[in-house]
C-alpha cells in the first residue's frame, strides 16, 4: 500500500503474519509531522464464510473502543486494489499462548484475569439495537438454541459422522438454559487473542466472529480446556483462576450456565477443527496445520464425552 | 517380501531426523512448521498397523440425531460406551496424551 492509500508518508512496511484468513502489516509512517506505528488489516486469498469482514470488524473494534475495551485504537479504513482494508494503532505485548502461559507461572495471574473479567463485562456492555451494527442482525431469541441449531447445521455441511459430536448437542438441548437478553459476545476471547504488556491486558484482538448472544458464552470459552494448554490446572484460559475472572467481571453472571457454555465451546471448536479438516481433504487449501487440526478431534471429543458426563450427573 | 526397514520404522527415524538433526538449525520462525512435520510424522507412525474401530461411526451418528438416548437408561449407557470405545481408539493415534 502506498502513501496515497493510506494518506500518510510510509517509512516502512512489513508483514506481521499471514493467518488463514487475514494479513497484518506493519507500517511505520509519518503523519502530521510525527511518526507513527500502524497495524494494517486486509483479507488474505481464502476467507472463511463464518468470520466477519474488515469493514464489519473495524466497526466493532469502534464500539469496543468507545466502550471502553483495551482493544488497539481503530484509525481508518478503505480499499485498495478492490480488498477492504483497516488501520489500527500498533499495540506492543505478549500474545503468544503458550509464552503467556510460561509467563503467568502454575499459579496464574489473579490480577490479569481481573482484568479480563472487567473487559469481557465491557464487551457484554454493548447491546442491541445498535445502528453502527447492522450486519449482527436481529438478535437470536433464545442463543443456546441457536447456537446448537448453527453447530448441526456446520455439522452437516462438513460431512463427516461425528457420533461424539452429535452426543454432545443432544446434551445441550437436554441443558439449554433460559434465555437472557442478548448481549455482544466477542466469541474468541481466549489466551491467544489476547496481547498483555507486563502482566496488564491492554488489547483483547481478533474480532472476527462477534454476534448477539448470551454473555455467559465467552466465559465458557475461555474457561474451555482446550485453551490452557501448558497450564491445565488453570481454569480460565491457562491463565488464572476463574474465581478471577469472575470478580474482575463483577455481578451479573450466573454461574450455573457457564457448564453449559463450557461443553458448548468445546463443541464449537471441535465443529471447526473439523470444517478446517474438509478444507484440507478437499484439497481446497491443502496445508499441514490444517491437516493437523483435523487430528485435534479426538481429543476434543474426548472432552466432550467427559463434559456431557458432568452436565448429566 | 517387500524391503525392510519397513513403513513404521522409516516413519519413526524421519521424525527423529527432524527433531534432532535438522530443528537445531532452523532459524526460530521455521521450529513451528518443523515440530508440525515431527508431529505428522508421529500421528502417521501410530496410524500405522492401529486398528479401525470397531464402531460404526455414520451408525452412531444417525441414531443419536434420530432419538437422543435418556441419562439413566440401559440404550444411554450402551451408545456411551461404544462412544468411549470409539473416541479412545481414534485419540490413541492422534492425540494419546489426551486419554493419558
Amino acid at each position: 500500500m502506498d502513501d496515497a492509500a493510506l494518506g500518510a508518508r510510509v517509512i516502512a512496511r512489513r508483514l506481521l503474519s499471514g493467518g488463514a484468513i487475514q494479513q497484518n502489516w506493519l507500517y511505520e509512517v509519518e503523519t502530521n509531522g510525527a511518526r507513527e506505528e500502524w497495524v494494517v488489516r486486509t483479507d488474505n486469498a481464502a476467507t472463511l464464510a463464518v468470520s466477519r469482514s474488515r469493514p464489519e470488524e473495524f466497526a466493532l473494534l469502534r464500539a469496543a473502543w468507545a466502550a471502553g475495551v483495551p482493544v488497539p485504537e481503530p484509525l481508518f479504513q478503505g480499499v485498495h486494489q478492490g480488498k477492504p482494508f483497516f488501520a489500527m494503532r500498533r499495540l506492543h505485548g505478549e500474545t503468544n499462548a503458550v509464552a503467556l502461559c510460561k509467563a503467568v507461572g502454575p499459579a496464574g495471574d489473579a490480577a490479569l484475569l481481573r482484568q479480563c473479567g472487567a473487559a469481557l463485562r465491557r464487551i457484554h456492555a454493548i447491546a442491541p439495537p445498535r445502528a453502527d451494527l447492522p450486519f449482527l442482525g436481529e438478535p437470536p431469541a433464545d442463543a443456546a438454541l441457536a447456537f446448537v441449531a448453527q453447530m448441526q447445521a456446520r455439522l452437516d455441511d462438513a460431512g463427516t459422522p461425528r457420533p461424539v459430536l452429535e452426543w454432545g448437542l443432544a446434551a445441550l438441548r437436554r441443558h439449554a438454559p433460559p434465555p437472557v437478553p442478548a448481549v455482544l459476545v466477542h466469541n474468541d476471547f481466549r489466551n491467544g487473542n489476547l496481547m498483555v504488556e507486563d502482566g496488564r491486558l491492554v488489547g483483547v484482538l481478533d474480532w472476527e466472529f462477534p454476534a448477539w448472544g448470551d454473555p455467559h458464552q465467552d466465559i465458557g470459552w475461555i474457561c474451555a480446556p482446550c485453551w490452557r494448554f501448558t497450564n491445565q490446572q488453570l481454569e480460565a484460559g491457562g491463565l488464572g483462576r476463574r474465581e478471577d475472572l469472575l470478580a474482575g467481571y463483577g455481578p451479573g453472571l450466573d454461574e450455573s450456565r457457564i457448564p453449559f457454555w463450557v461443553l458448548a465451546a468445546t463443541v464449537r471448536w471441535a465443529v471447526i477443527a473439523a470444517d478446517q479438516g474438509a478444507r484440507f481433504l478437499s484439497g481446497t487449501e491443502w496445508t499441514l496445520e490444517l491437516a493437523l487440526t483435523a487430528h485435534l478431534l479426538p481429543a476434543l471429543e474426548w472432552q466432550v464425552l467427559q463434559q456431557v458426563e458432568m452436565l448429566d450427573a | 517380501m517387500l524391503e525392510r526397514p519397513d513403513a513404521g520404522a522409516l516413519v519413526a527415524a524421519a521424525r527423529q531426523t527432524v527433531l534432532d538433526a535438522l530443528l537445531p538449525h532452523l532459524p526460530r520462525e521455521k521450529h513451528y512448521e518443523a515440530r508440525m512435520v515431527a508431529n505428522a510424522l508421529a500421528i502417521a507412525g501410530r496410524a500405522m498397523g492401529a486398528p479401525q474401530p470397531a464402531q460404526d461411526a455414520a451408525a452412531l451418528a444417525r441414531a443419536i440425531r434420530a432419538a437422543p438416548p435418556l441419562p439413566g437408561t440401559a440404550e444411554y449407557a450402551r451408545v456411551h460406551a461404544a462412544l468411549l470405545a470409539l473416541t479412545r481408539a481414534r485419540a490413541a493415534v492422534s492425540a494419546p496424551k489426551a486419554i493419558a
